[in-house]
């Protein structure tokens, strides 16, 4: 079996003022997926993602790519993996042309073809000098040099910061396409809306700790309904809350409003069937609301 | 591949270094126009014999000023010439790894297939070459101006002179790229080696007036590559010294880069 595209066991990072960034993370990202990496701000997010490009070092367990240990076979492991900052930082009076050239002489030369589309694609700005260009336009050179060189492995750090919607959704494709032809992307972000429309699987980090690790459908599944439902004579919502999963969420004289998981929507419909009904209204899964229910759990501690 | 950080590194100072070059050539051209109008004017020679012994010593004020090659090094090499060289030096080199590195622009690069050690070596390696081509064109202007003049130099000694400005520069400039190699704060970096050449500069210049300072001369890279190059030549041993050292601090300084996390700005 082929090696996980990034492995990390017991990855810990404690900084020199004492800040504890990630505490004992295990993850396992297979090859062909594209893998979402979501929390807020200051999770710890780009220090796992700096620790696997060996920008920075772990102060306890290890981080894989692609089989290769990212201390000690660092230069190998990068020579396959592309990388989108969450900072990007360019050399400002180079055009874009000038400074893609010179990434790709840094990796030793890259594929002119793949380049040339990948610039066309994203409409890069070549020849004006990068300090004229807006964000958006900074962020398509990001995009290119990332991949470029065909990476066996895509990290991108909050990739679609300044890109139009247009754009984000040409990025969007770029990782199916990645995905479909074997090679991971991993995704890192604190918008769910960022990753949600592709990832396979995401893993929710929080406070330096993994909080949970899911296929977006079983995410979504997880996430709760809101049902409104309407009837034509008075019903009391004590019935609905003995239903598993259930919760009103408020009443007045003929509606209730419910919050649900999805396999308790059979039960709901068939309590209320019970009497007649006018209108039932469920809205669909907001995954947006079990991420911030995450972010927000374990705010007290 | 960490090549390419060679050509980057040198050419992004490219118009620096062009300006550098131009400011030289002018100091000298100004410098070697006055040489003339003192040439038999004795009384110059006289009135410098009365100059303190401390300021004769500091500015390397003992050899025949009338001659082109004893006013020249009171004029050029005993300060201007070494400091001009020195604030390149320092500056590329505090610029070219910590000041890279405090703009944020390292990130990517590092994430590129290199070591870092490699790329610190690279960028000494660029800024090795802007001080060479100061320090060429610093000696093609003189040449040139001997021929024109007359300054009637031993162009062996005067290359000589250049070369322990290079190697002075390049040991500091080193030194400012191993410290910011080793912690990362251009800052740091550009006062500590500022700071050091400007007492190694002290040292080198009073040693033998102030008795206790004498045993600290050789640690002073001024002292090691000896005064008055035109009239003396160099400090052979001095100036391998010099480089030895300045070959042992880059490595240290490519050992420690390893060993610590990159700075985000």
């Amino acid at each position: 079996m082929a090696a996980p595209a990034i492995e990390l066991s017991g990855l810990s990072k404690t900084y020199r003022n004492g800040v504890q960034a990630i505490r004992a993370l295990d993850l396992r990202v297979e090859a062909g997926e594209v893998f979402g990496f979501l929390g807020p701000n200051g999770a710890g997010k780009s220090t796992t993602i700096r620790i696997l490009l060996d920008l920075i070092r772990a102060t306890g367990g290890s981080a894989a790519l692609l089989g290769l240990d990212s201390r000690r076979r660092g230069v190998e492991a990068r020579r396959q993996a592309g990388y989108l900052p969450g900072d990007l930082r360019l050399y400002d009076r180079l055009t874009a042309r000038e400074q893609l050239d010179s990434l790709a002489r840094l990796r030793g030369g890259v594929d002119a073809r793949l380049r040339d589309e990948l610039c066309e694609r994203f409409g890069v700005v070549l020849d004006r000098p990068i300090r004229q260009l807006s964000k958006g336009n900074r962020q398509k050179v990001g995009v290119v040099q990332a991949f470029m060189d065909r990476p066996q492995l895509v990290i991108l750090d909050e990739p679609t910061s300044g890109l139009d919607p247009l754009l984000q959704a040409e990025f969007r494709e770029l990782l199916r396409e990645t995905a479909a032809d074997g090679r991971t992307v991993f995704l890192s972000s604190h918008s769910l809306d960022e990753v949600q429309h592709v990832a396979h699987r995401i893993a929710i980090i929080r406070a330096g700790r993994l909080v949970d690790v899911d296929s977006v459908e079983r995410l979504r599944e997880r996430a709760v309904r809101h049902v409104t439902i309407a009837f034509a004579e008075r019903v009391e919502p004590r019935a609905f809350e003995g239903l598993d999963g259930v919760r009103v969420e408020g009443s007045d004289d003929r509606s209730i409003r419910l919050s649900a998981p999805e396999p308790a929507l059979d039960a709901i419909v068939k309590e209320a069937a019970r009497h007649r009904v006018v209108d039932l209204v469920s809205q669909p899964a907001d995954l947006e609301e079990i991420f911030l229910e995450f972010y927000e759990e374990r705010d007290g501690g | 591949m960490a090549a390419e950080l060679f050509r980057r590194g040198f050419s992004d100072h490219r118009r620096a270094l062009v300006g550098w070059c131009v400011g030289i050539v002018g100091y000298c051209v100004l410098v070697a126009s006055i040489f003339p109008s003192i040439k038999g004017f004795s009384g110059f020679e006289n009135l410098v014999q009365q100059y303190p012994a401390a300021l004769k010593s500091l500015f390397a004020i003992g050899g025949d000023i009338t001659t082109g090659a004893g006013f020249l090094d009171t004029e050029l090499f005993s300060l201007m010439l070494p400091l001009l060289v020195l604030a390149l030096a320092i500056g590329s080199g505090a610029r070219t790894f910590a000041g890279e590195e405090e703009t944020g622009r390292l990130e990517l690069v590092l994430a590129y297939p290199l070591r870092r050690r490699s790329a610190v070596l690279a960028k000494a390696a660029a800024l090795a070459a802007e001080v060479g081509v100061v320090c060429a064109v610093g000696f093609v202007a003189l040449a040139a101006l001997d021929g024109i003049i007359g300054l009637g130099l031993d162009l062996g000694h005067l290359a000589e002179a250049l070369l322990g400005i290079a190697v002075l520069g390049l040991f500091f400039g080193w030194l400012a790229v191993a410290l910011g190699a080793a912690w990362p704060s251009k800052v740091l970096a550009l006062g500590v080696v500022a700071g050091y050449a400007a007492a190694a500069y002290l040292v080198g210049g009073l040693h033998d007036l102030a008795g206790w300072l004498d045993p600290l001369r050789f640690l002073s890279p001024f002292w090691l590559v000896g005064q008055a190059p035109l009239e003396n030549g160099f400090r052979g041993w001095g100036v391998l010294v010099l480089a030895a050292a300045a070959t042992a601090v880059l490595t240290a300084g490519a050992f420690l880069v390893e060993r610590r996390d990159l700075e985000l700005p």
